[in-house]
């Protein structure tokens, strides 16, 4: 009776551990899962405050733009077709024609340049024409002022990477467009896009004077480090390549497929 | 009173052999749960993720061998051969469902190394020491059994580190883990008793045991192939 006893203790001793164990592990899960989400929210938060961020930067930059358009361009134009009228009262039947037909063409130049500007003030360009069009209608801006020569390639089938993600990816191509300009005194500027299966290139390239990548570290290199942060917001890789006197090669790598580091994907 | 008589239960209620009885009885009670099991495993075949679509598999080969092992049992007096091939049928299964478990190739090399070492001991141990024709395979299922409890405190570590967001109760992973480490435990205490009960004559106690074991695993088992679900289901 006593080995009867001690059996039944041994097997319930037995089975009362595993039953244990199993309950501490569950125990233990959720804990971890409590803590995940905890971190995710944390996350999230971040997330969308660095996109606000973004977005703050990127309609401060269109409207100084539009601003330096209106500036330059549309008030200048505009002057000279309030000058032409000015000359219209002139008794000569000819010159009067002339100058009024140089009047409307300046005035359609205008119109055109005012239209363009609004399409740009526009923020959720993105969102209805996509990141190729968006990058490829900035190019074209850009070759049009004459300040630099800027090239689009894409390469690939164009699949859409999420609102937000290629915002982040516009904001960085801004953002590398300006040091170009700002910075490395830059005449060109290369844009490849790569769509391969599972795997988003964006190539930013520009001829400028370039930098030696341990002082920009030590010194004014927060763009930089703007860029490589904003990556890896968005779950990219950022690989920033330049020596002095050989421009500057900015890679960004994505998996378009991988959304573990992107909390609203 | 021969098993396999026409008339063997009523034979039995007769003669006022109550243990034979349930232990008849017990074994139809897990016939019956392998048979559900392998069905409902069948049934949701397409909605199964890669491990359980494996596990659904091992149920229906488990209750193929349990059928084979009644009829030898009752044609030839002799189930050793079927229990040598359950034993590493078994254990390949189990460890295949660990293999598309673990995440980690550090893991996964070692489910394969152990299936190899295993089944290599399986074909030497069938003709050397415990002869498939004769003896019962304990030399395999030691071994297995530790393995399993290994490979389940293992995903149970792997479910820690990488948490998901499903109620774990609704993951399958866990369920099936949970089973392994109920059935490699308990059926290893039960096989270091076996000589114990013997000496005492308490031949149906490691019946009720065994099939307790068996059944409870299977319960467990049934539920993670009716709870798993392809598209959510993160380790393949």
């Amino acid at each position: 009776m006593e080995k009867v006893k001690s059996l039944v203790y041994l097997t319930a001793g037995l089975f009362t551990l595993i039953i244990g164990f199993v309950v501490y592990f569950v125990v233990l899960y959720r804990n971890r899962q409590l803590k995940n989400k905890q971190q995710r929210e944390k996350q999230k938060s971040v997330f969308r405050q660095e996109l606000l961020k973004t977005r703050i930067e990127m309609q401060d930059q269109t409207l100084s733009r539009v601003s330096r358009e209106i500036h330059d361009n549309i008030t200048q134009v505009l002057s000279f077709v309030k000058l032409n009228l000015a000359l219209v009262n002139t008794p000569d039947e000819q010159q009067r024609t002339e100058k009024i037909a140089e009047s409307r063409e300046l005035v359609s130049q205008a119109i055109n340049d005012l239209r363009d500007l609004s399409k740009s003030l526009s923020h959720d360009h993105i969102s209805r024409h996509g990141l190729v069009k968006t990058i490829e209608a900035e190019a074209a801006r850009l070759n049009k002022s004459g300040i630099i020569r800027a090239s689009v390639i894409t390469e690939g089938n164009i699949i859409p990477l999420g609102e937000q993600r290629e915002l982040v990816l516009f904001r960085i191509f801004q953002e590398s467009i300006n040091n170009a300009l700002k910075h490395a005194a830059a005449k060109e500027f290369k844009i490849l896009l790569q769509y391969i299966p599972e795997m988003f290139n964006l190539t930013l390239e520009d001829n400028g004077s370039g930098f030696s990548p341990a002082e920009a570290d030590k010194g004014e290199g927060s763009g930089l480090k703007n860029i490589e942060n904003r990556a890896a917001l968005i779950g990219a890789a950022a690989v920033i390549n330049s020596a002095p006197g050989k421009g500057c090669q900015i890679k960004i790598s994505l998996n378009p497929l991988n959304k573990d580091h992107y909390p609203d994907g | 009173m021969k098993k396999g008589d026409r008339f063997f239960f009523r034979n039995a209620y007769l003669a006022g052999d109550f243990k034979t009885l349930s232990v008849a009885l017990i074994v139809i009670i897990y016939l019956l749960l392998l048979l559900s099991v392998s069905i409902a495993g069948m049934l949701r075949y397409q909605q199964l993720g890669p491990p359980m679509r494996v596990l659904a598999w091992s149920v229906v080969l488990v209750f193929t061998c349990n059928v084979l092992n009644k009829l030898f049992s009752v044609w030839y007096h002799n189930n050793a051969p079927i229990l040598h091939i359950e034993s590493i049928i078994e254990f390949i299964f189990y460890s295949w469902v660990y293999y598309r478990l673990f995440k980690g190739r550090f893991l996964k090399v070692l489910v394969l190394v152990s299936i190899f070492v295993i089944t290599a001991f399986f074909c030497f141990n069938a003709v050397v020491w415990q002869p498939i024709g004769s003896v019962f395979p304990t030399n395999i299922y030691l071994p297995t059994l530790s393995l399993f409890t290994i490979f389940s405190l293992l995903l149970f570590r792997q479910m820690l580190l990488y948490p998901l967001k499903v109620n774990i109760v609704k993951q399958s992973a866990f369920w099936f883990n949970t089973a392994m480490l109920f059935y490699a435990t308990t059926m290893f205490f039960n096989l270091g008793m076996t000589n114990y009960y013997s000496q005492h004559r308490w031949d149906n106690y490691i019946y009720y045991f065994w099939y307790f074991i068996l059944c409870g695993f299977h319960v467990m088992i049934g539920i993670a192939l009716m709870t798993d679900r392809k598209e959510t289901q993160p380790y393949t």
